[in-house]
């Protein structure tokens, strides 16, 4: 009976250990199988090359300018998203006037698929077919139509943006249930200390809310790493490699120039660099955190 | 304190920028799918157009065999979330309930299993489908959008099953009740408002992936929608752009009334469950 | 139909899902064709042939993979490494030798009758001849010419151009035309370097030199891309080309907002449909030290995994039948690759196919040669910092003739 209560969880967990090994990890081992194998252009294995294909990851000047651009993109994108979504989460867990409305557009980006979304923008950026050019010049506030996605810069902090506004939902969606889980009694004995609001918010309502950020900040920088289609579709990494990020590079590398073994190295470079960001990320922040927790717990 | 008023105020001049910017694209979305087609190219680009031309979903349903693309998004995108509810569920509830060994490990794995996207995987991926022999099958897509998502559910779930009380379940025990009753009458009911927000949010991600089911899905009968419209915009000599947005539009309305309806459960579910 | 066919999928998801089930038994002969989307006719138009292919030969069923153009060498990479690489597929020519070299693409000279291979127009069968063995045939045509916009030539008060000085300065002209371009240049994504391949070629130089080296380090391609970047600085070109695809480009011209670009016989049924009123005229590629038009084919390649060639290679010479190719080719606005379909009147007597055919007899073809999408990429990024002034165009074309050759392993 004790035997077979213990065999209960681990019963449980199975179908999905399973589930995850098969669809997640073979295909991880097939990649690391690959990346020491030379490949030929359509992906047929040619027999081992020893660490060639790192090699010449490590001697391409692209793949730096890549990492480094997806270093800028994933801070960029995430702490955009962090930064807006905090005031709007605490905007919308207040009361107002339209406050459903506000909270169902805030969502909408989440219910287009990405691919989509950056399909609309490209369409709607186009310099003079473009909409949105169109519209500043009604307005009067640019005089000529502005090229969004001509030069490297430009078209990069473009698709930043992008990648903020899409981010927003989840992450909004994840503070929302912090704030609302916030517990009551402890506003208002703030309030009858005579606590500010921005007190309040900064010694009360952030600390509570820390879990939160955490996770959003840990599964952000996961999707956005790792996030292909916006600048994909906007840019292909264009001009002239400005806009590439690795998974776009990655990507031109497999399945246009048919570099697999290449490519599999990058993707496998990839996965140790949010698996380092990750340990750092948890080591630090998620014990400091369970310190606390288990402070709180043996004060109870 | 500021009146309601005064604060719906600011608060809306507060969120216009945003609100006008991401009501952008959806009204691009909508003036270029319902524009005459000579209407396309007008310089300057106008918001106007002479004539609603709701023609233009007709046609593009019957070219570019919409139904059927909404049909496999939609079988594709429940059944990845059962799936993934049926795996999760009990990894949940065993995660949240007991002690055992490489309890730790378990949770690693699932980590790292968000960490790979889907993209550096295709290769792989695909492979593995071939093996099975499920290439062009939307089954291909429905375990491999479970099994992404799972990582994410389970610790959902299990966070949202550690707020509900264990006493309840004990009392149950007590009463003389197998543990199998107490799971399903007391316990599961209770996890329902979690079930459902991550039943949501699976059901979002697959509806709106893409290089998977580019991938894996060969022939037009079994697009999904996304596949179906970008099949409509790359590389093509001449792109429909009418239709392109027609089809975005009918694709995504949807789920955005979904969405509204839905988004309160949503937010109360991310509340309830203490994130761990 | 499409119901049931749904149904009978939710049946068999938890079965067939979990387990992998085995396919149903076949009695037909199954062939496994990929097709490349060209525009929203290509699929119905394949399925209308396969049909009548079957009904013809209810032993061999085809089963049509239409892919969009911009996937179909990912779709044919992972086939091809999953092992599930089709019978028969669309490629573009210019990745030919990388199947052949793989030993991926079939040989079809056995399978060629002399009549068969008599009516093909000898140009465009020739980019499929590697090593002297025919490795495919050709599918579907273009050569590329210049088109004007004549009301625009007529406010400026000047006649189209024959040659890269008349061009030039019909465009100083022609940027007087208020809130007009005088030049469409293309210089974002797909066929970025066809543009510049354009110049190249009518200024004398070439892809390739003689030796097999990058012809990018010659002081004719330099010529080549100095006209353009020019022309950028002075205004002759709409703003910022590296924002504007080919698709772009096209887009402005039917706004009526260029006098002249490059482009390819499958813009004429979008103007006509969309821009009916512009008055458009198609010229030959302004003269340097030689004439030249870019001819682009696409290879319908046999694979040689496949355990079906026979039956595949039957549906291929049904699918060449006149009436077929005539209607694909009116369809999609191609030049025809067979004779008997060149000589029909419309191709003949019509004047904008004539204007894209005139060039056909000294048409140059992008070379085949291995890594070409990798070389092709090197080229669009160099002019992309040429155009956008981070590189000197001296310079930048050293660069670039280097890494190609290193590509090449040269």
């Amino acid at each position: 009976m004790k035997s077979a209560l213990r065999s209960t969880p681990l019963l449980m967990i199975v179908p999905s250990l399973l589930l995850a090994m098969f669809i997640i990890g073979y295909p991880i081992i097939d990649l690391a199988w690959t990346s020491l194998q030379e490949v030929s252009r359509f992906g047929q294995l040619r027999g081992f090359n020893g660490w060639d294909n790192f090699a010449e990851v490590f001697s391409d000047p692209l793949f730096y300018g890549s990492l480094w651009r997806t270093v800028i993109w994933t801070v960029a994108v995430v702490g955009g998203t962090l930064l807006l979504s905090l005031p709007i989460a605490l905007i919308l867990n207040d009361e107002f006037y339209g406050r459903g409305l506000a909270r169902v557009i805030i969502m909408l980006p989440w219910a287009i698929s990405l691919t989509m979304t950056a399909v609309v923008w490209r369409w709607g950026l186009n310099g003079r077919a473009g909409l949105l050019n169109a519209t500043l010049m009604d307005l009067h506030l640019i005089a000529e139509p502005v090229e969004w996605l001509a030069t490297a810069p430009m078209a990069f902090a473009t698709e930043i943006l992008i990648g903020i506004l899409v981010s927003i939902p989840f992450t909004t969606t994840i503070f929302l249930g912090g704030l609302s889980s916030m517990p009551q009694d402890a506003y208002e004995a703030s309030m009858v200390d005579g606590a500010k609001r921005w007190d309040q918010l900064r010694y009360l309502t952030l600390p509570l809310m820390r879990p939160f950020i955490n996770i959003a900040i840990v599964l952000n920088v996961i999707y956005v790493f790792n996030s292909l289609p916006i600048i994909w579709v906007m840019t292909e990494g264009g001009p002239a490699n400005g806009t590439d990020i690795l998974v776009t590079y990655l990507y031109k590398l497999a399945f246009r120039f048919g570099q697999l073994g290449k490519a599999s190295a990058i993707s496998l470079i990839m996965f140790g660099v949010l698996l380092v960001f990750t340990i750092i990320y948890v080591v630090m922040v998620m014990r400091a955190e369970d310190d606390g927790g288990a402070a709180g717990e043996a004060s109870k | 304190m500021i009146s309601k008023l005064k604060k719906t105020v600011i608060y809306w001049l507060l969120l216009a920028p945003l609100v006008i910017v991401i009501l952008f694209p959806f009204a691009v979305m909508f003036v270029t799918a319902v524009r005459p087609r000579e209407e396309l190219f007008v310089y300057p680009p106008r918001w106007t157009f002479s004539q609603f031309r709701w023609d233009n979903f007709v046609d593009m349903w019957v070219k570019t065999n919409f139904g059927g693309a909404l049909l496999n998004s939609l079988y594709v995108s429940v059944s990845a979330t059962v799936l993934a509810l049926l795996f999760s569920i009990p990894a949940a509830y065993a995660l949240s309930r007991y002690r055992f060994p490489g309890k730790g490990l378990y949770r690693n794995f699932l980590l790292m299993t968000q960490m790979m996207s889907p993209i550096v995987l295709v290769l792989g991926l695909f492979r593995l489908m071939v093996a099975f022999g499920l290439v062009n099958n939307l089954n291909s897509l429905v375990i491999t959008y479970a099994a992404f998502n799972m990582a994410f559910t389970i610790w959902m779930l299990q966070s949202y099953f550690n707020t509900i009380p264990r006493e309840l379940e004990e009392a149950a025990w007590m009463d003389g009740a197998s543990h199998y009753f107490s799971l399903v009458k007391i316990f599961l009911p209770l996890a329902v408002p979690a079930m459902v927000v991550t039943a949501i949010f699976t059901f979002i991600n697959s509806w709106n992936e893409f290089v998977l089911a580019l991938t894996m899905i060969r022939s037009n009968d079994d697009f999904t929608l996304p596949v179906m419209i970008f099949s409509q915009v790359a590389g093509r000599y001449q792109i429909e752009w009418h239709h392109v947005m027609a089809a975005t539009v009918l694709a995504t309305v949807p789920v955005a009334i979904v969405f509204s309806w839905l988004q309160r459960y949503l937010i109360r579910g991310m509340a309830l469950g203490a994130v761990k | 139909m499409m119901f049931q066919k749904w149904k009978a999928l939710a049946f068999s998801a938890i079965a067939a899902g979990l387990l992998g089930a085995a396919a149903p038994v076949q009695a037909q002969t199954q062939v496994n064709f990929t097709v490349a989307e060209y525009s929203s006719k290509t699929g119905p138009y394949f399925e209308e042939v396969a049909a009548a292919f079957e009904k013809q030969n209810p032993d061999i069923h085809i089963n049509l993979q239409v892919v969009p153009w911009d996937t179909l060498l990912q779709r044919l990479t992972t086939d091809i490494a999953g092992g599930t690489a089709p019978d028969i597929s669309i490629i573009g020519t210019r990745w030919l030798l990388d199947f052949a070299g793989q030993g991926i693409a079939e040989p079809v000279d056995a399978y060629l009758t002399p009549e068969f291979k008599s009516t093909f127009i000898d140009t465009f069968m020739a980019p499929s001849v590697i090593d002297g063995k025919i490795m495919g045939l050709p599918v579907a045509a273009s050569a590329r010419a210049m088109m004007v916009n004549m009301d625009l030539f007529d406010k400026a008060g000047v006649k189209p151009p024959t040659n890269w000085d008349e061009f030039y300065a019909a465009a100083k002209k022609l940027a007087a035309v208020p809130d007009t371009f005088a030049f469409g240049l293309q210089g974002k994504e797909i066929e970025t370097d066809a543009y510049y391949y354009y110049s190249l070629w009518t200024h004398g130089g070439d892809i390739l030199k003689a030796d097999g080296t990058s012809g990018l380090d010659t002081p004719e391609a330099l010529e080549a891309v100095k006209l353009y970047k020019t022309m950028i600085d002075e205004g002759l070109t709409q703003p910022s080309p590296t924002n504007y695809t080919r698709e772009d480009v096209f887009n402005m011209f039917k706004q009526g907002k260029l006098g002249m670009i490059f482009t390819f016989p499958m813009l004429i049924p979008q103007i006509k449909a969309e821009a009916p009123d512009l008055h458009y005229q198609i010229l030959p590629f302004p003269e340097g030290k030689a004439k030249a038009t870019y001819g682009v084919t696409d290879t319908l390649m046999v694979f040689s995994s496949s355990k079906v060639k026979d039956a595949a290679w039957k549906f291929i010479e049904f699918a060449y039948k006149d009436e077929w190719r005539s209607k694909f080719d009116h369809g999609e606005g191609f030049l025809p690759v067979t004779k008997n379909v060149a000589a029909e009147p419309y191709y003949t007597t019509d004047p904008d196919i004539a204007g894209f055919a005139a060039g056909l007899p000294y048409a140059k073809f992008a070379p085949t040669i291995a890594n070409w999408e990798e070389i092709a990429d090197t080229t669009v990024r160099t002019m992309q910092q040429i155009y956008l002034g981070q590189v000197a165009p001296e310079e930048a074309l050293k660069g670039a003739a280097a890494e190609i050759n290193k590509i090449r392993g040269l």
